[in-house]
């Protein structure tokens, strides 16, 4: 694995220069063996730098381990790119078995596996045994993680799109050929039908290319799923978005919209935030009034402590129908619908939601929806401010 | 070095080493649960031949855990945060056994199940993500100390247990349907009832993990979801 050789490489000529000077100075090796680096850059002055300040330089994910495969150190990084799924990726059970062929003799190993919480993730470890001068303490294994997720997100983006495609748009499709061979055959002759049939045929094809578009929305969210988001936005900047993106639709079926919102910065993608809020948005728009009363929705963004994290809490809340509290833990699975029909006109494809659940998990934050029959609906989508340094 | 930090250093260690161990064995549950839901749900053979393969590791480690943890007790008087820790441990090795155990056989059903299309099994998918994901963020705080994580573990059972009453009327109404779903529909009752068991050691191990770190006991009833639907 080159990255770990980089590495491998690069750590002793970034020590050389302080070990040198301290070589110098005559002091004895056994001084040396113990004791952490820190304590030698001590001695040595400022020509050395410590192994955890090399590893943060790079643009490898490193981390170090102890002889029981503890996480001792990870990098900048392995925090930015793996976040909290590094305490899953170094138990796993292949790095354990890799680290047990770790002697004197083999010094590197490597395991690559994959993962299925919090997302998806194909992630290979290459472990490389420290060279006793390097070791710092009892961290003496480093690991390179490397995330080889993209390969497989895409084959199973093709698969997933051909079963959903098959699924989904064949029924719109058989109609569509059974009304083209009415308008050639029986209808040919009659103009009166032939605009009806019509009619129906763009309404459906409008449906099948709504569908095409969700369904590649959705392959996009869950490609992006295990690249964590590095861009940082504000919240009222999205809020403002939203409903600049949605006032004609609010407009059309006569629905109000209020908004509130705090200046904060949130870490995240730009796209697929404004993303998840329209898309919550536009749900209450279209099924609140159900019962023909008028609809008003409220769209929020404010601070909010989530478990010690500071983030922002969006939160959509209208005054319409309600959802029944049987349906409110299913909501997020991929075309699982409400009202059970999947041709009734209003219906959408049960995507929507999946998309926000995907965008939300790859932002680490959490949605919670909740809902009582009559009274309305409220979902709230809570996203970190800023990572936190966890190792 | 002096007789003392040097008896101090290897107390240290021997805690380390005891947190290394439970870590593994969180692991290798996590790895068991995770081959165990993709064999029922992804219809996976070799996935559920390795689920059960993984148990009598877990065992091993579970006594080697239990026999460090009473050797700490024993000859090193530990007290406070120390005391607290092993005796957690010593609860939450078993509470990681049982996840185990519930998994391996949710493994071995999934052999048995001949799930034909008209079986929706995205539900279950969907569960067994859940249950995976509080699983993880529980071993997460137990090796981190992290008082905040299991708290939110200990909150989100509430989603899990939803979840289950959801599956359990759905199932329901597959059986209704065709009687010769019923055979399946048991099978997958089963594995959603396991799904949800896991759960509940999750929530036990987060529970402990809060009192190890805090000292303090979390409320004796959790916030509990679903209807009370299915008899449990």
């Amino acid at each position: 694995m080159t990255a770990a050789d980089i590495v491998a490489c690069l750590l002793p000529v970034c020590l050389t220069g302080g070990l040198a000077g301290w070589f110098l100075r005559g002091r004895s090796l056994s001084r040396v063996l113990p004791g952490s680096v820190r304590a030698r850059r001590e001695e040595v002055g400022t020509s050395s730098v410590s192994l955890e300040e090399v590893l943060d330089l790079l643009p490898e994910a490193a981390v170090l381990l102890d002889g029981h495969g503890a996480l001792r150190f990870a990098n900048i990084e392995a925090r930015e790119a793996f976040g909290d799924a590094l305490g899953t990726i170094m138990r796993y059970p292949d790095v354990f078995s890799a680290m047990r062929h770790l002697n004197g003799v083999m010094v590197k190993a490597s395991a690559e596996f994959v993962l299925t919480v919090p997302v998806r993730r194909v992630v290979r470890v290459d472990l490389r045994l420290l060279p006793e001068v390097l070791a710092t303490g009892p961290a003496h294994i480093l690991a390179i993680l490397t995330d080889c997720s993209e390969r497989d997100a895409v084959e199973r983006m093709r698969s997933d799109f051909v079963a959903y495609a098959s699924h989904e748009l064949r029924t719109p499709l058989t109609a569509l050929i059974g009304f083209i061979e009415t308008l050639r055959g029986p209808a040919a002759d009659d103009p009166a039908a032939q605009q009806q049939f019509l009619a129906i045929m763009a309404t459906q094809a409008h449906r099948m290319q709504r569908l095409i578009e969700q369904l590649l929305e959705l392959s996009r969210a869950e490609m992006l799923e295990h690249r964590k988001p590095r861009g940082s936005i504000d919240a009222k900047h999205v809020v403002e978005l939203v409903r600049d993106e949605l006032s004609n639709l609010c407009a059309a079926r006569h629905v109000q919209l209020e908004t509130k919102a705090t200046d904060i910065p949130v870490l995240g993608d730009q796209e697929q935030i404004i993303r998840v809020i329209v898309n919550l948005v536009e749900n209450a728009v279209k099924y609140a009034g159900a019962d023909g009363r008028p609809v008003r929705i409220s769209l929020s963004a404010e601070h909010k402590v989530l478990l010690g994290r500071p983030g922002v809490a969006f939160v959509v809340q209208d005054n319409g129908v309600g959802i029944d509290e049987e349906h409110l833990p299913r909501l997020t699975e991929r075309f699982y619908r409400v009202d059970g029909n999947r041709n009734a006109p209003a219906s959408g494809y049960g995507l929507g939601l999946a998309i926000v659940r995907h965008i939300v998990d790859r932002h680490d934050g959490s949605l919670k929806i909740t809902s009582r029959i009559g009274q309305g609906t409220r979902c709230e989508v809570w996203l970190p401010c800023v990572r936190e340094a966890r190792a | 070095m002096t007789e003392s930090t040097h008896t101090v250093k290897s107390y240290e260690q021997e805690l380390e080493h005891l947190g290394s161990l439970m870590a593994r064995m969180g692991g290798l549950v996590e790895r068991q649960t995770a081959q165990a839901v993709k064999a029922v749900v992804e219809g996976d053979e070799e996935a559920a031949l390795e689920a059960p393969e993984l148990d009598p590791e877990v065992d091993e480690l579970e006594r080697e855990a239990e026999a460090l943890a009473i050797r700490i007790l024993a000859l090193r008087s530990p007290m406070a945060v120390d005391l607290r820790t092993i005796v957690a441990a010593l609860k939450i090795t078993g509470d990681l056994e049982r996840i185990g155990d519930y998994a391996s056989s949710i493994a071995r059903r999934a052999m048995k199940l001949e799930t034909e299309g008209n079986i929706s099994l995205v539900g279950l998918r969907n569960m067994g993500h859940l249950v995976q994901n509080n699983l993880r963020r529980a071993i997460d705080a137990l090796t981190t100390k992290d008082r905040d994580g299991a708290v939110a573990v200990w909150q989100s059972d509430t989603a899990v247990d939803e979840l289950y009453t959801a599956m359990f009327r759905e199932l329901m109404t597959y059986m209704m349907e065709d009687p010769r779903n019923i055979g399946t529909c048991i099978h997958l009752l089963f594995v959603a009832k396991n799904l949800e068991r896991i759960g509940d050691h999750t929530t036990n191990i987060a529970e402990r993990v809060y009192y190890a770190v805090t000292g303090e006991m979390l409320p004796a009833v959790r916030p509990r979801g679903g209807r009370s639907y299915p008899a449990s």
